[in-house]
């Protein structure tokens, strides 16, 4: 399948006031075949949004090179951008502006005029159903509303790729289930390719063809979610919640060896939740079984036996998450 | 550059659709220009009506009158070699002389040339004419002018004018002797016109008369010049006027004279020729140079019963005076508003510049500018965008408080008033040069700046200090201090306009080089702020 999105090598550093160096983006390989739905998964920080400036053009890379539609966004920036289009973050639309009025000036910066912007413009009015709000200005509207006008600007030129940075941060389930909805159409209906960034794990099992995971400005793993979870192995995880009290790694080991199917166990001390609190994360431990529902009744007992309290249990199968902790020995969330 | 104008649009567009924007740009100078114009121009009225005004109006008067010869003034043809041959009556000629007040005895007295200028100078000093004869000049009774001091529109001044009652009550003259000194003495201010008398005035009066072939006097053609010059002071057009009306009554006077005396030599040329012809005179007898001397001691009253031989423009004088244009005969609340609209205009319109341009900060801060970045769009149409829509802002948005002020100033007047003037093609290259300027400062400023803080931290501060250095706050600094800011060249030049002058050619050159060049330094300053 041909590809429409190539990043090799990408690297981007930033400066910092004090004069040292920051790696935000180490290196990024990356190809995104034509038509598929491809998610950078990461907590905050991890790059994703610096990668996908670098490859929207918005960002220039300190070095390495990516191509659009075979144009290179360093080369020949004017080409590759006529094949994208661009969900940021934020709302990136004018709020003293109606919402009729963003988008046709947005359409205007694509090159479009005339009858044919009038005629997008409804088009994508119509899709995000917004239409009979279309006259309102953006500072009028709800979040989710703001959100959908937001998407509908980056689908003005009619592109090929779309890139979708965290487009549901914010907004309320309905809204999030409109959106998601909207990005699976684009794929179906009209064979867009969506680059898409998140940092929440069910969103990009739900969209994705393949899923890139980033952390600290590296892809660690790239794949189709049945790849990935293949990296981690069939297990289940068994995540307790245990009481605040200090669990020893030797005591870890004794109760992997004396449970039958475990085969790892992380151990997440109680974080403060933030600087100005005094409130904290719980502790945790995650425990990896080949059967987990067959080895908790056991697990349980030689926690028991070994003065850890637990407070509640959860079972889950093998997802993204898992792959993440996997990789990195720290959850998503984190 | 459709996208470049389509930035520029959405520019202007947010500029005008923002309310609390629109309250800066508009309706805070809008109060601030009309209250202080109220504070020191006054409501409705003429400023320059007052009775204070009309009394000891200062004048300059130059007088560079080179006289004329009266012996010069009839040329005897050579035939006059041949007494035989000279055709009228010597009798009619003394009769003609006497008839016109100049007896033998004074026609006998020596005399030099003829000089109306020393006249009329005399009679606007209120000095004692020298020569023999009575003094007329001193206290010259202004009913002898016989001629309004002011149009019928300018009805608020004649109560004040009629209860002066001498020329030397009205006027606060000053001989002088260069004219262009004069002039920019009015300029300056120290007067409130010149009274310039040129050196052909005299010869103008009193043409030269000369035998035809046929032996009839013909006044000869005067030429050109000869006019009086009255250089008004644009700030005190009333009273500028009441000196031109006072001076074309007294050039009057002379003409009247004059045409008198040539009609008298003309009707009397016959007899007088024939009488020399017969030998019944004897032309050495005759000592025209004597004439002068009698001709000093004219008044009014003398020249009266002569009056009815004025032929209309066979030599009529007229006193010159620059056309006033609708400012300089406007009340005062109009010329007050002028320079303060003017500073006020420009000076908020500083603020639209800086802000303006600062609005870019905003945009990446919505991440439309990030969006606008990754759209199909070079980053200096993005650039050329923001500036054109900041400086096609700041244009309108002095044109509109222009023309808001015009209608604030007829509203207060209670008449439509052009308070800006007529040139409305300068009006506009003006507005022009100071828009380019006002954008160009607000890149630089924006461009130097490295941070959104710093720009509202040291934008109005430099507004501020423009705008006092300018003469925007009520108080001028000295003009070499001034001239650092662009209010000041702005606030002159529209002044210039209001006042009907042409000479903005400096003003224009210094707003647009330092528009042009505040322009280029701070597009690539402000370039940076588009790297993300």
């Amino acid at each position: 399948m041909q590809l429409m999105v190539e990043a090799r090598n990408l690297r981007k550093t930033y400066k910092r006031p004090d004069g040292s160096t920051i790696e935000a983006v180490k290196g990024v390989d990356l190809e995104i075949r034509q038509g598929e739905i491809f998610s950078l998964l990461g907590p905050n920080g991890a790059g994703k949004t610096t990668t996908i400036s670098m490859i929207s053009g918005l960002v220039e890379p300190t070095g390495g090179d990516a191509t659009i539609g075979g144009y290179s966004i360093t080369k020949e920036p004017m080409a590759a951008k006529r094949l994208m289009g661009f969900v940021p973050q934020e709302i990136a639309l004018y709020p003293e502006l109606s919402a009729r009025q963003n988008l046709a000036f947005f359409g205007r910066m694509y090159g479009l005029g005339g009858k044919e912007l009038s005629r997008r413009v409804d088009e994508l009015l119509e899709f995000v159903d917004l239409s009979d709000r279309q006259n309102d200005r953006i500072d009028t509207f709800s979040g989710g509303m703001k959100r959908r006008i937001n998407l509908a600007a980056g689908l003005l030129n009619s592109p090929p790729l779309i890139y979708m940075d965290e487009p549901t941060v914010g907004i309320d389930p309905q809204s999030r289930r409109r959106i998601l909805d909207t990005v699976k159409l684009l794929r179906e209906e009209q064979g867009m390719t969506v680059l898409y960034t998140t940092h929440l794990m069910e969103e990009a099992q739900e969209l994705s063809d393949r899923v890139g995971i980033m952390d600290h400005g590296e892809i660690i793993a790239i794949g189709t979610q049945t790849e990935l979870t293949q990296q981690v192995g069939e297990e289940d995880r068994l995540e307790f919640i245990i009481g605040a009290q200090e669990f020893e790694e030797s005591l870890a080991e004794g109760i992997q060896q004396e449970t039958a199917g475990v085969t790892r166990i992380l151990y997440n001390p109680p974080e403060q939740v933030s600087d100005d609190s005094s409130e904290s994360t719980p502790s945790r431990l995650t425990v990896f079984a080949k059967r987990g529902r067959t080895a908790l009744p056991q697990l349980i007992q030689n926690l028991d036996a070994a003065g850890v309290e637990i407070q509640s249990v959860a079972v889950r199968e093998p997802d993204l998450e898992a792959v993440f902790l996997a990789l990195t020995g720290r959850a998503l969330r984190d | 550059m459709r996208k470049i104008l389509a930035f520029a649009s959405k520019e202007l567009y947010t500029a005008f659709r923002d309310r609390n924007l629109a309250l800066l740009m508009f309706v805070t100078p809008l109060v601030l220009s009309t209250i202080i114009g109220l504070a020191f121009g006054g409501i409705g009225g003429n400023g320059d009506s007052g009775l204070p005004d009309f009394a000891d109006i200062p004048v300059a008067v130059v007088n560079l009158d080179e006289g004329v010869d009266m012996q010069e003034v009839i040329t005897l043809p050579d035939q006059f070699a041949d007494l035989d041959a000279l055709p009228f009556d010597p009798g009619d000629l003394a009769s003609a002389f006497t008839q016109a007040g100049v007896g033998p005895d004074q026609l006998s007295q020596d005399g030099t040339a003829l000089n109306f200028g020393d006249q009329l100078a005399a009679i606007l000093l209120s000095q004692q004419v020298e020569g023999t004869g009575t003094t007329t000049t001193e206290g010259f009774d202004l009913t002898e002018l016989g001629c309004s001091l002011l149009d019928d529109s300018e009805s608020a001044a004649p109560p004040a004018v009629a209860s002066q009652g001498s020329l030397e009550d009205l006027l606060n003259a000053t001989a002088m002797d260069d004219a262009e000194q004069a002039r920019a003495a009015v300029d300056n201010g120290e007067f409130v016109a010149a009274v310039i008398v040129p050196p052909a005035f005299s010869k103008r009066v009193m043409p030269k008369f000369a035998f035809d072939d046929n032996l009839t006097l013909r006044a000869q053609s005067p030429g050109d010049g000869g006019t009086v010059e009255v250089y008004a002071n644009n700030g005190r057009p009333v009273s500028a006027r009441i000196l031109h009306s006072i001076v074309s009554g007294i050039v009057n006077q002379f003409v009247r004279a004059g045409v008198a005396l040539g009609a008298t030599l003309e009707t009397s040329a016959n007899a007088l020729a024939n009488g020399i012809v017969e030998g019944e005179i004897d032309l050495g007898a005759v000592d025209l140079s004597a004439l002068p001397t009698s001709l000093q001691n004219l008044n009014a009253a003398a020249l009266e019963p002569l009056g009815c031989l004025i032929t209309p423009g066979a030599n009529n004088i007229t006193a010159a005076q620059p056309p006033l244009e609708p400012i300089q005969e406007a009340p005062r609340f109009a010329r007050t508003i002028v320079p303060i609209g003017a500073s006020q205009a420009v000076f908020f319109a500083l603020f639209t510049g800086v802000f303006g341009i600062h609005s870019i900060y905003e945009e990446r801060k919505y991440w439309t500018l990030q969006r606008l970045i990754v759209s199909p769009t070079p980053r200096i149409f993005l650039l050329a965008g923001k500036l054109l829509g900041n400086l096609v802002t700041v244009f309108l948005q002095i044109l509109i408080l222009l023309a808001a002020l015009t209608l604030i100033a007829s509203v207060v007047i209670g008449q439509p008033t052009l308070i800006w003037g007529t040139n409305f093609a300068a009006i506009i290259i003006v507005t022009l040069a100071l828009a380019l300027c006002v954008s160009g400062l607000g890149v630089f400023v924006v461009g130097l700046a490295k941070t959104p803080e710093q720009v509202n931290l040291f934008g109005p501060m430099i507004n501020i200090s423009l705008a006092v250095v300018g003469g925007a706050f009520g108080f001028a600094l000295p003009d070499q201090a001034a001239r650092f800011s662009l209010i000041y060249w702005g606030v002159d030049a529209f002044m210039q306009l209001a006042n009907a002058q042409t000479g903005i050619a400096v003003n224009l050159l210094v707003l647009f080089g330092q528009g042009i060049l505040l322009f280029l330094v701070g597009t690539w300053l402000f370039k940076r702020r588009l790297d993300l």
